[in-house]
């Protein structure tokens, strides 16, 4: 066997061989093209056996040859190779292909009530502010419930709240203001106040679109040295940008609460038409939100704050009124029918 | 109140203040007005007629054809076919053109062939409130005075171009009780003058008066009492009769007309008695006598109490003093010599007496809030003077009167310091202005440097203390002015405190399972719990009764929270939702004993509910909520909060006995979970339906907060599972207790969950299939397997000897 004998054998097998893989399509062909063009039994070993017939100085060429021959072989099976398993692969991945407009999979999730979100909202507003959170019983006594808050035994303001007795000294609490008291007690000599109550309340009222005869209440209240009425002014407004956007004022009007003096009135800028008039704010452009005013100097001196030297706000507010007005619900009734229908539009963050 | 504008405008000049405007200002100095209705409710084109003749229409038996007198050249035949209408009468006539309330148009028309030339008027049909009319003025045409002008405005002779203020008056303003009261506050608040007549003009006759006045009880300061004689019951003047329709007072007589009259102008309840009724000519003010009756004007028999101040004569009560008077003294038509009252009587006492016995009258409104002192004499003169004018009363006498010592300790002082009233109100208003805020109100000062003393007339009885000038100030000087601070002082913290943040997170637990939040009432029935069937003796009975419920489903506070979670899932379901879960953070309210005497125990729970079935989705098949739906949710509150139970079999009559567990820690319950009972289920409604309940103090009690980490295993630890048969009954939960105290012995042996139970083919008909996983490691090597296989032998020795459960063949 001479070199060039060889060297064209080689030539030959290589062409044939890289014309067979072009044909080669698949994983199992591939293989076979690989045990015949470079398995053990494959014609370039048996090339590389015949290398023994050359002499000694052609054989280290031919076998170098040989070497480039295989790897490049080898290199061509390789992209071969890759080429088939990608393609195999899209072939895969396109008959796996689902409707990815169906929906998920979910754990269904619930929701907080309305009003609890409302509290827990405004909790927020005033923990941020300093404010501490209390909680009191819902059976209370005529002396925390009326008389220590200035209203003694046969006042006429008492019709301001129409009241379920229990007995004649116990009732069902008509306002979270007694908590006023029973934090002022509790806390004394303690200053500064801050604080507020969440709770339900109950009143003598026929359940309507706007009354219920149980509802829930904030009461907040702040007593120390120096506590004046510009106070109580800038924490509610501070408190109504927060809750209903930045654009929001509060407008304070006299009233009368016997428990503050001065007492107010707060309304806020409407949420619905944002002060231009509208049905819900009567063409007002205002909402009453809140009652509020300086604690009473009797309300101080009965719960062991000297009137003289501290003074106090307090407010109340209604957090059915406002859960109506944030989420346009017209009947209080709604929030205590608990239809899973309307409550599950809670369920969002 | 209602509040007529134009009998306001006469005590304070309005003419540059709209109706609107005046209730705005009113509305912005505390006393909120609801509403402004105008008198007129669509009258335009009315005057009034005189009907000259009148004669029966041709062809219809209930028209007449009348001739009316409108002051125009000829006069106006019009069809009329009211029962009462008569020659000679004058009432409202509507031109043709006219308009009428409910926009109403009136045309020239023939009636059965009859021309029309408008139409004659019933109070209705010109807008007038009919529920105050007396019934003859509603039926038929309104009947107008003889001396009313013909062809005059019907408008400007009802007075239907005032407006009626509604003002929602705070209880403390008992002085805007009247319009002079009102004309007082819209002068001070305007910085307007009042304008009152100046002199009553009145002169009483220089002898004693016929009667005799005797005050036997502390809660009347001032009685004044004065007789009148020939007096004629006749309808009062049109324009005072307007005046108190306006004002929401139903016209009676000229009698009664004036004291209602005087009491809308001055605030002074007035009361007039038949002279002729009371015994021995003597009026004694008493308490009344225990069980004494007294029958009212209203007709009804009234049972008295000791507590209740009456106006008698020396035999028997003839009023209830401040509140209504008695039947027994009422003037009538026959009467001829009447006693006017005015007096004042104790507040509360007054208050009581009404309440007592159901009766809220216009005086005893004004009585319990407090009257003005200073008013009683000229009220009643000012009474005098117009049944003099309009009813042709002679005066019999002077006037009567007895007083008490209370009675000139009345008038206010009231110190004040400028100071405080700045630092207060966080405002700077000189001393200046304050000097003109109180001159405004009619307030005098008298100053003493820093501390001033204010002197504040009789009318104002809500201003006692200094804070309640401090309001005054504000007020006028207007809340908008009051600029916005926050508060001095030092910083807080404000934080949930351990009981806040744990219904925090259990809400939000809750919430991600699914769970809906409720809110429901806390008043109930008894009724509501008789499908928990409770054992006579029970303490959920205790419920609390109120003292005067509003209705019979909400009479007492509730003792548990199922019932109220039952009427959701019953609701919902009958509302077309398949099912659901819900849950409420409530509170029951437990007496140990009934009547109860202090305030009961609220105990504060976590109730949740879940009834019907979960809802069918792509990816998984509806299917009915189970035990182990609650179960889990209890497990997920109590490992967030590292507390550690065990469950025990229920014994609650509301619960299935075989699908319900209590749940323990440390040997006290803390709630339950399970299955309702099917009676109970069925009784509220429902199928199978899950409840679970948790003490919310018991959380708060038990709950760990500390976490510390413990380090993570160097080296590989083992798993083991095991197939175990046991008998039906063996309860898997006290299988892995019974693993888990083996720990203690064999450290390796880190813990024991269950992956499997199985019950059926291949197991013995009382038997299931237990399957066990066990995790081994150690802290500082790689385990053995012969160690690990010993330690599994020991479990499998112990299961045998206390559950007989032998590894699945
Ligand atoms: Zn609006």
């Amino acid at each position: 066997m001479d070199l060039e004998a060889l060297k064209q054998e080689l030539a030959t097998l290589h062409t044939k061989a890289l014309q067979e893989l072009e044909d080669v399509q698949d994983t199992k062909r591939l293989g076979e093209w690989r045990v015949t063009y470079l398995g053990k039994k494959s014609e370039l070993t048996t090339l590389s056996k015949q290398m023994g017939q050359l002499d000694a100085q052609t054989r280290p060429l031919f076998g170098q040859l040989l070497n480039e021959r295989r790897q490049a072989l080898e290199s061509a099976f390789t992209s071969k190779r890759e080429a088939i398993e990608s393609a195999e692969q899209n072939a895969r991945l396109a008959a796996e292909t689902i409707d990815v407009t169906l929906p998920g999979r979910h754990t269904d999730v619930g929701a907080v009530h309305p009003i609890s979100r409302v509290i827990r909202d405004i909790e927020d507003i005033f923990l941020g502010m300093g404010f501490m959170i209390a909680d009191g019983p819902e059976v209370e006594t005529d002396r925390y419930n009326f008389e220590m808050l200035n209203l003694p035994k046969d006042h006429p303001a008492r019709d301001m709240q129409d009241t379920f007795y229990i007995t004649d000294e116990l009732l069902m609490r008509t306002h979270t203001s007694p908590m006023q008291v029973r934090t002022m007690e509790q806390m004394h000599p303690h200053a500064p106040i801050k604080v507020i109550v969440p709770g339900r309340v109950y009143r003598r009222d026929e359940d309507d679109a706007t009354h219920s005869h149980a509802f829930t209440q904030i009461e907040g209240l702040v007593v120390d040295q120096g506590i004046r009425m510009s106070d109580l002014k800038g924490v509610l407004e501070a408190f109504a940008k927060a809750l209903f956007g930045e654009h929001q004022r509060v407008r304070l009007r006299p009233s009368y609460f016997p428990f503050t003096e001065p007492s107010a009135e707060v309304d806020l800028v409407c949420v619905h038409c944002q002060g231009r008039g509208c049905r819900v704010c009567k063409d007002t452009g205002w909402i009453e939100i809140l009652g509020a005013g300086m604690v009473h100097p009797r309300v101080l001196d009965m719960a062991g704050y000297d009137s003289s030297i501290y003074s106090g706000f307090a407010f109340g507010m209604g957090p059915e009124r406002i859960a109506m007005l944030k989420y346009g619900i017209t009947d209080i009734r709604q929030l205590y029918q608990n239809d899973l229908r309307l409550l599950r539009q809670f369920a969002k963050v | 109140m209602k509040v007529s504008y134009q009998w306001l405008s006469e005590y304070v000049d309005l003419r540059d203040m709209s109706p609107e405007q005046l209730a705005e200002a009113l509305t912005r100095g505390g006393l909120a007005v609801d509403g402004i209705a105008s008198r007129n409710q669509g009258v335009e084109g009315v005057v009034v007629g005189l009907v000259r003749d009148m004669e029966q229409h041709p062809d219809a038996d209930r028209l007449h054809v009348c001739q009316v007198d409108v002051g125009q050249d000829e006069l106006l035949q019009i069809v009329c076919g009211a029962p009462n209408v008569a020659p000679g009468q004058k009432v409202p006539v509507a031109l043709p053109g006219a308009k009428l309330p409910g926009d109403k148009q009136i045309k020239r028309a023939k009636l059965r062939g009859v021309t029309s030339n408008g139409m004659l008027c019933s109070a209705v049909e010109i807008g007038l409130d009919t529920r105050l009319l007396p019934q003859n003025q509603t039926v038929g045409l309104y009947i107008l005075p003889e001396d009313t002008e013909i062809g005059a405005d019907i408008v400007q002779v009802l007075h239907l171009d005032d407006y009626v203020l509604d003002i929602d008056l705070t209880p403390n303003r008992s002085d805007c009780l009247s319009i002079r009261g009102l004309a007082y506050e819209i002068a001070a608040l305007t910085g307007k003058q009042t304008t009152f007549p100046t002199d009553i003009d009145v002169t009483l006759p220089n002898e004693p008066s016929p009667i005799r006045v005797r005050i036997e009880s502390d809660r009347c300061t001032r009685y004044d009492a004065l007789v009148l004689t020939d007096l004629q019951a006749v309808p009062s003047p049109l324009w005072m009769q307007m005046r108190l329709l306006s004002m929401g007072v139903r016209p009676i007589d000229v009698i009664v007309d004036v004291t209602n009259y005087v009491m809308l102008e001055w605030g002074q309840p007035l009361h007039a008695f038949d002279a002729g009724k009371i015994a021995d000519s003597t009026i004694v003010v008493r308490q009344a006598k225990a069980e004494e009756t007294l029958v009212t004007l209203d007709g009804t028999e009234r049972r008295l109490d000791d507590d209740m101040l009456v106006i008698a004569d020396p035999e028997k009560a003839i009023g209830l003093a401040g509140v209504m008077g008695g039947e027994n003294s009422e003037i009538h038509s026959s009467t001829t010599r009447v006693v006017i009252e005015s007096a004042r009587f104790d507040a509360p006492s007054t208050r009581r007496t009404g309440q007592k016995l159901g009766l809220r009258s216009e005086a005893q409104q004004r009585f319990e809030k407090g009257i003005d002192p200073a008013v009683v004499r000229t009220a009643l003169l000012r009474a005098t003077q117009l049944l003099v004018q309009l009813a042709g009363g002679q005066i019999s006498g002077g006037v009567a009167t007895a007083t008490t010592d209370a009675e000139s300790a009345l008038a206010q002082r009231v110190p004040f310091s400028p100071n405080r009233c700045r630092e207060l109100l966080g405002c700077d208003i000189s001393d200046d202005m304050m000097h003109e805020l109180f001159r405004r109100l009619g307030f005098t000062v008298v100053e003493d440097s820093e501390n001033w003393m204010v002197n504040v007339p009789t009318r104002r009885p809500d201003i006692a203390l200094a804070a309640d000038l401090v309001e005054e100030v504000a007020r006028l000087y207007g809340y908008d002015n009051i600029p916005s601070t926050l508060p001095l002082g030092p910083v807080t913290i404000g934080n949930r405190d351990a009981r806040q943040r744990i219904l925090e997170q259990v809400r939000n637990m809750l919430v991600t399972r699914g769970l809906f939040e409720v809110r429901t009432y806390a008043f109930t029935s008894p009724e509501a719990y008789a499908p928990l069937q409770l054992a006579e003796g029970n303490r959920l009975r205790n419920m609390i009764p109120l003292a005067y419920p509003m209705s019979d489903e909400r009479r007492v506070l509730r003792t548990h929270l199922l019932p109220s979670l039952a009427e959701v899932a019953r609701y919902n379901l009958a509302h077309r939702v398949d099912g659901g879960a819900v849950f409420e953070f409530g509170r029951t309210y437990e007496a140990d004993a009934l009547p109860i005497t202090q305030q009961p125990r609220e105990r504060e729970v976590v109730a949740m509910m879940w009834f019907g079935t979960l809802p069918d989705s792509l990816h998984e098949r509806a299917r009915p909520y189970d035990f182990y739906d609650a179960k889990g949710a209890v497990e997920q509150i109590l490992d967030g909060f590292g507390i550690v139970v065990q469950y025990e079999r229920a014994q609650e009559p509301w619960l299935h006995p075989g699908r319900s567990a209590a749940i323990v820690c440390d040997g006290q319950r803390i709630g339950f979970v399970g299955e309702i009972h099917p009676t109970t289920a069925a009784g509220y409604d429902l199928s199978t339906t899950l409840y679970a309940e948790l003490d919310v103090a018991q959380l708060v009690k038990r709950h760990t907060t500390s976490l510390l980490v413990e380090s993570l295993p160097r080296f590989p630890g083992a798993r083991r599972d095991l197939a175990l048969v046991v008998n039906k009954d063996v309860l898997v939960g006290k299988m892995l207790e019974c693993i888990d105290e083996l720990r203690s012995k064999r450290e390796i042996l880190r813990f024991a969950s269950v992956f499997d139970v199985y019950e059926g083919k291949g197991i013995g008909e009382q038997q299931k299939s237990i399957a066990l996983a066990l995790s081994f490691g150690a802290d500082e090597r790689t385990l053995t397997d012969a160690e690990i296989d010993e330690a599994v032998q020991e479990v499998l020795q112990v299961l045998e000897a206390q559950f007989d459960a032998h590894l699945r063949g």
